[in-house]
């Protein structure tokens, strides 16, 4: 190796460092920003005399944005990461869900411990759920994930234990120092602050993992599998390293929602789920992590405008399930990559 | 002694019950089998298809007051017009895209058409006009018990059976069957061999949808048509056509048969609640064991 190469690779490398500080400036300052708005949201009713200042629906969405920002973000170590796509990730969330709601309606159990425990349960399910993986990939892998969140649902429909069709309803809500419920002015500020704490911590993460010795792995198995083998890169461990990150996740904002809406039913097990979520990393561009929160907010907004349309207008069907299969259509024809992934995801 | 006389007569039963069935999962599956034989896509529209021509149908024996036969040929030439120009207009300019963008855009497409049927005939579930009249056939005795047959069921059968001979016919002695068969080997080799790909693809989405029109009307005469009822069916062709071994469209006949059968033992012995599930099972379990299905040829990976 000549010293021309080596000062070559040294600069490299200081570069990178430096791209890895901006990025982590960038994302402390979106934190930051994301913080102060969420707490202004929080907490401006109490500075206004009149008091309501933002209505409860407003913080109703603003909640199911971060939930969904989770999910989209988990779906990204499989989707984005090692590039598989996976059309079954609703399974995890209500796994997570339910494994919560057991746990505090018939064991007892407080919140916090239930909550980590959803999220290592549905992180356990990840390891059948992504055995699959090891052995095919592509269209076979995208049919058996459906299949897989489509026999979770059947399981969930028929036990006792998950309540059958009618779900599990009077899920309590959680307690730190003060019951949730009591915490603000309407009682969801407490969740919508650990949610969004949630999901910050799993950017943070995402964004450690990409620039890790994982991160390398993930890269390399998803530009070429077979490249990466030769490399001698574990190949089994790190797709189910991918999937089962993905489900803890999601287990985790399962949970979360589940004590949020206090009720669980196999509603949340539907394939429409899975696809809702696959859509909005593909819109938002899989591997970004912006774009994973652009996708989210921009995917529960819509339907939640059009829901409003349809009562304006009085449709007697909802525009939203028709426009969203649109939205796929679109996207694969004029930006396949998403908002801001990069070119090289379908590669191949 | 008798429990078990009784057992075999309920297992027959139930094997006969399942028959109609499973021969419309292989009309369904051999629709997925051929498509993704020659243009490699999970095409997930299919459900939709078969769902469009059943309604074909529907209408047809409704307001035109049609019998069973010319509704059946309106519903087959509606759903494989539908499936040709779902080629033609989403499909065709992702030709040169990747594999996933293709599975993307028909997932898409599947809930863009299935809703847009919802919007247009109201999700509420339908029932056929009368068509094939009703009738107890005797088929022969298990254990002292007959075993019965409607005669609505047998008449799905045959006509699932007829259909199945024509398209082997088809298949076998026809120029473009002959060259459906070689594309699905190797699709490259066979346009250096002089078949316009485009037009060969073509024909192969109208057969497909074709036959997914069919099954769908033989399911609107047995139960009835909803918009959203292509969700489910369609997936379970998917599973047939996986057991069967991709490709493969004598497979595709045993294996829908098999399920079907397997789902009525399913729902006679264990639970209704589970029947639907069964067939995700298999699928998932076919493609872990034994990815290239029961008589499917292997997809081999390219470096």
């Amino acid at each position: 190796m000549s010293v021309r190469n080596v000062i070559e690779g040294a600069s490299v490398a200081r570069l990178l460092k430096l791209r890895e500080r901006i990025a982590l400036g960038g994302g402390l300052l979106a934190f930051a920003f994301g913080a102060l708005f969420i707490l202004l949201v929080c907490f401006v009713d109490y500075l206004s005399p009149s008091g309501e200042v933002v209505p409860p629906f407003i913080k109703h969405i603003i909640f199911l944005v971060l939930i969904y920002s989770i999910l989209t973000l988990s779906l990204n170590f499989v989707s984005g990461f090692i590039g598989q796509v996976s059309f079954g990730h609703a399974a995890f969330f209500g796994f997570g869900a339910y494994a919560s709601a057991i746990l505090t309606l018939d064991y007892r159990w407080s919140f916090w411990t239930a909550f980590l425990a959803a999220g290592v349960i549905s992180g356990m399910l990840g390891i059948p759920a992504g055995a699959p993986a090891l052995r095919t990939k592509g269209n076979f892998l995208a049919v058996i994930t459906y299949g897989f969140a489509e026999v979770v649902r059947f399981v969930a429909l028929n036990l006792d234990i998950t309540g059958g069709p009618s779900g599990l309803p009077g899920i309590p809500t959680p307690r730190l120092f003060k019951d949730f419920s009591s915490i603000g002015p309407t009682g969801k500020e407490a969740f919508i602050i650990l949610a969004f704490l949630l999901a910050a911590f799993i950017a943070y993460f995402t964004s450690r993992v990409e620039q890790s010795r994982t991160g390398r792995a993930f890269a390399a198995i998803r530009e070429d599998e077979i490249a990466a083998l030769a490399m001698g890169i574990n190949i089994n461990y790190y797709k189910l390293l991918a999937f089962v990150l993905g489900a803890v996740f999601a287990g985790f904002a399962g949970s979360l929602f589940a004590h949020y809406t206090r009720f669980v039913s196999p509603e949340i097990l539907t394939s429409d789920q899975s696809v809702l979520i696959l859509t909005m990393v593909i819109f938002g561009g899989p591997r970004s992590i912006k774009g994973s929160f652009v996708g989210a907010t921009v995917l529960v907004l819509i339907p939640e405008v059009l829901h409003s349309l349809k009562d304006i207008l009085g449709l007697p069907y909802d525009p939203w399930l028709i426009c969203y299969g649109f939205i796929l259509i679109l996207m694969m024809r004029v930006r396949p990559q998403g908002l801001f992934g990069d070119r090289s995801i379908f590669a191949k | 002694m008798k429990e078990g006389s009784h057992v075999a007569f309920a297992v027959v039963q139930q094997v006969i019950n399942g028959l109609a069935l499973g021969g419309i999962y292989s009309l369904i599956a051999i629709g997925w089998t051929t498509v993704f034989g020659i243009v490699g896509v999970i095409n997930w529209t299919h459900g939709e298809v078969y769902m469009i021509g059943a309604f074909a149908g529907y209408f047809a024996v409704a307001l035109f007051h049609l019998s069973l036969l010319p509704a059946l040929a309106v519903a087959v030439i509606v759903s494989g017009s539908v499936a040709m120009s779902i080629d033609h207009f989403c499909y065709r300019p992702l030709r040169a895209a990747p594999r996933v963008a293709l599975l993307i855009t028909a997932l898409g497409l599947s809930m863009f058409l299935r809703y847009l049927c919802a919007a247009l005939w109201t999700p509420d579930p339908r029932a056929y006009p009368k068509v094939l009249s009703y009738s107890l056939i005797r088929l022969f005795s298990v254990g002292g018990q007959a075993v019965t047959i409607s005669s609505m069921h047998l008449n799905i059968v045959l006509l699932t059976l007829l259909i199945m001979a024509g398209l082997e016919i088809f298949l076998g002695t026809s120029k473009v069957g002959k060259a459906m068969l070689a594309a699905s080997q190797d699709f490259e080799t066979i346009g250096l061999m002089g078949v316009e790909a485009n037009k060969l693809i073509a024909i192969t989405f109208f057969l497909s949808g074709a036959l997914g029109g069919a099954a769908g009307v033989f399911v609107g005469v047995l139960y009835d048509v909803d918009p959203m009822m292509g969700a489910l069916a369609g997936l379970k062709g998917w599973v047939v056509a996986i057991l069967g071994g991709v490709g493969s469209i004598t497979g595709s006949l045993i294996a829908g048969i098999v399920l079907g059968i397997l789902e009525s033992l399913v729902s006679g012995f264990v639970s209704t609640g589970y029947r639907d599930a069964i067939g995700f099972v298999i699928m998932i379990l076919v493609l872990l064991i034994k990815p290239t299905g029961l008589l499917g040829f292997k997809f081999e990976e390219k470096v």
